[in-house]
């Protein structure tokens, strides 16, 4: 522990030892065994590294204050950012030609980025890393993308007047195919997620007959929608594009020869397999000619001719609309009133 | 008027005791003194006709929901709404050609909605009518919660249910006592080596016999159906069957029986199921099938369908089919006016907000104006 008393004695020291260059100064502290440490006793010692007889031969005495007069270096005053001479209607893409790292004196823009100070704004863009590290599309504004535009017209042909229409398009490209490609900035221009195609056609283009269609819809499951009659085939399973497009064009191909072939187990198909009811030798039929023969309704007949003639009935005919309607759309009160008002005309209630 | 005490401990389900008997009571909108089915009509709709209690026990000894049960015994009468989709089927039934098929008819609605006392109202005309009335009250009872099930000793791959059909011929027997006299069975039937029932014999005797041996009364139960079925209609015999089954879905349904082997039973393979689905079939004459779907005892069932076709499933709609579809929906603003009267005179409502138009339309906000909710609401207004 140093007594207090003890900086006196240096700072005398020192100014006596002033007009040596260097001076050491060395604290020793002795300690009486058996008195404790707080009651050392401590010595100041000098010793002086250098000769005390200083010359005073060299720079001028550092008392005086004053440095080393340097020669002075021409140092150019920085003038104002270039922000503030920029006219407001100025051409911008002269500014930023190509795509060039955030200069914060030659944008006019107020932009902060980076971690808030405590109640305070993100640091400014003077300076600022964080917005020299970020890509930025300062290149690509939308003048910059008028004149691209202007420059590839000369390239471009004219869309054919005849196709002027939606529906005519359609008409004559019933097949559209969509892809997405992806721009991004960065050291590399592949993207994995570019290879994907969509392939739509409506059904309804395609030379389908009702069997065919049925068998189509079979094959084709959920790509198909019933509310637009669009089948969406999207092909990812190549990695690039145009294999990928292949692809669905072979797969529509196929699609549409095998819907038209009808194969021998194809006969074995069951009512539980039909996509919608038939009235026509269903349960329904048999029970409603069984009640109306048992009603004696035709009269004294022999089986067919019996049949024919209660089917050829406009009540009969009433009943078949309306469990069909009830059978495909589903139940409602309006299914289910039809149904009622038909099955009161064919029992006459 | 009539002068009613009744203990005031909170709640519901009170004894009333009725002090003095009614003398003709004055006219009240909500009531009507026509209280025979047959001669009700569209200007009775939405008043509460009284049910003589004598009917009450003998038509109803297993058919009234458990709710309206309780209520009868709290008010000490049987009082039940006049409602168009009972009138229109009623209508119908007064019309039946005797030679012609039965024809079929199907209550649906929301949960709630009163097809259950729908179903009542038109077993009550059919038996102040005089018909048979053949009533299965829940057909959900048959498939599900099967304490003892037994192989049937008529056909080995068919199961009975020895406890439900006694109890089930129990029931019956109360409901048609005069005809179990007249009625006279065209077939022998043979149970053990030793007890057969001859041929001739009354209806009364064969019911007997299944109260009596319990082991055979699923076989009596087919047996009843069965002479039921090909009797009614002929020229000889003088009587009409009603066929009145409630929860017909369970017929086509799933059953949650379980065979020995933990393999779950088809209701197809229920003696009492298999009978009762041949009286379904509208192949016999001089009567009339009324049915009620019913989602509230159903088994493996959602709790929102209440359509035909979802509750009977495809099975079940083509074995129906043709039948005829009966709506049964929500009170009306009519009906309503007059359920709300009812509890009010009933002093049901007991709280004074409960009489305000804020009550009147709190009680319909919280109901939907269902008859069930609306039941059970008022209980606690």
């Amino acid at each position: 522990m140093v007594c207090p008393s003890l900086f006196s004695i240096v700072t005398v020291g020192e100014n006596m030892a002033a007009h040596t260059s260097r001076a050491f100064l060395s604290l020793g502290r002795i300690n009486v065994p058996g008195l404790g440490l707080h009651k050392s006793v401590s010595r100041v010692t000098y010793s002086t590294g250098l000769s005390t007889d200083s010359s005073k031969a060299t720079t001028g005495s550092p008392q005086k204050g004053g440095k080393k007069v340097l020669s002075k270096k021409y140092k150019r005053e920085p003038g104002d950012p270039r922000t503030e001479l920029m006219p407001v209607d100025q051409d911008w893409t002269a500014v930023y030609p190509v795509a060039t790292p955030f200069i914060p004196d030659a944008i006019p823009l107020p932009v902060r980025m980076g971690c808030p100070v405590k109640g305070g704004a993100p640091p400014e863009k003077k300076g600022n890393l964080e917005l020299i590290k970020i890509p930025n599309f300062l290149h690509l504004t939308p003048a910059a993308i008028k004149k691209h535009c202007e420059a590839l017209k000369p390239f471009c042909t004219e869309w054919p007047s005849a196709l002027d229409t939606d529906a005519k398009c359609d008409e004559h490209f019933p097949i559209k195919v969509e892809t997405k490609s992806y721009v991004s900035a960065g050291p590399s221009i592949r993207n994995p997620a570019a290879r994907i195609v969509h392939l739509s056609v409506k059904l309804s283009s395609l030379n389908l007959n009702d069997q065919a269609r049925k068998k189509m819809l079979k094959l084709v499951g959920d790509r198909y929608c019933k509310d637009t009659d669009i089948l969406t085939i999207t092909a990812d399973r190549c990695p690039l594009k145009q294999q990928n497009y292949d692809y669905a064009m072979y797969l529509l191909t196929v699609l549409y020869h095998e819907s038209w072939k009808i194969e021998a187990w194809e006969a074995e198909k069951t009512v539980a397999d039909m996509e919608e009811y038939s009235w026509e030798g269903s349960l329904s039929q048999e029970n409603i000619l069984d009640v109306l023969v048992r009603m004696k309704e035709a009269g004294e007949g022999e089986g067919e001719e019996v049949r024919e003639q209660l089917l050829g009935r406009r009540e009969v005919q009433e009943y078949k609309d309306s469990v069909t309607r009830l059978k495909n759309e589903g139940e409602n009160e309006s299914t289910m009133l039809q149904y009622k008002e038909a099955v009161k005309k064919v029992l006459k209630l | 008027m009539l002068s009613m005490y009744f203990n005031i401990h909170g709640g519901s389900q009170q004894q009333e005791a009725v002090a003095a008997e009614s003398e003709p009571e004055p006219l009240s909108i909500f009531r009507t003194q026509e209280n025979d089915p047959a001669c009700q009509s569209e200007k009775h709709f939405g008043q509460y006709y009284t049910l003589p209690s004598a009917h009450v026990r003998t038509v109803f000894p297993h058919g009234l929901p458990m709710r309206y049960k309780q209520q009868v015994k709290t008010f000490n009468e049987a009082c039940m709404m006049v409602r168009p989709p009972a009138l229109e089927v009623i209508s119908s039934l007064k019309k039946t050609d005797n030679s012609k098929p039965a024809v079929r008819y199907l209550f649906y609605g929301l949960k709630g909605s009163g097809k259950t006392m729908t179903l009542c109202h038109t077993i009550h005309f059919c038996y102040t009518q005089g018909w048979l009335v053949l009533h299965v009250p829940d057909a959900h009872l048959w498939v599900k919660n099967c304490k003892e099930l037994l192989p049937s000793s008529f056909n080995s791959s068919r199961y009975d249910q020895p406890l439900q059909a006694t109890e089930w011929l129990r029931n019956f027997r109360i409901t048609n006592e005069p005809f179990l006299s007249k009625i006279k069975t065209k077939q022998r039937y043979v149970w053990t080596k030793r007890e057969s029932t001859e041929e001739g014999s009354t209806l009364g005797e064969l019911v007997d016999q299944g109260i009596t041996r319990v082991k055979t009364s699923s076989d009596v139960v087919g047996a009843v159906m069965k002479e039921l079925r090909l009797q009614s209609g002929q020229p000889e015999s003088d009587f009409r069957l009603a066929v009145a089954v409630d929860g017909v879905n369970a017929l086509w349904g799933r059953s949650t029986i379980r065979k020995m082997n933990n393999t779950a039973v088809d209701p197809e393979e229920l003696t009492l199921v298999y009978n009762l689905r041949k009286l379904m079939k509208n192949d016999w004459t001089g009567g009339a099938i009324i049915t009620t779907l019913a989602q509230t005892g159903a088994v493996y069932t959602s709790k929102y369908s209440y359509l035909p076709k979802e509750l009977l499933g495809e099975k079940g709609f083509d074995s129906m089919d043709p039948f005829i579809p009966v709506s049964v929906p929500n009170y009306s603003e009519k009906e309503f006016e007059s359920c709300y009267l009812y509890y009010m005179d009933r002093h049901w409502l007991q709280y004074p907000h409960s009489r305000t138009e804020d009550g009147k339309k709190e009680l319909i906000f919280l109901s939907n104006r269902n008859p069930s909710m609306l039941e059970r609401i008022c209980g606690f207004h």
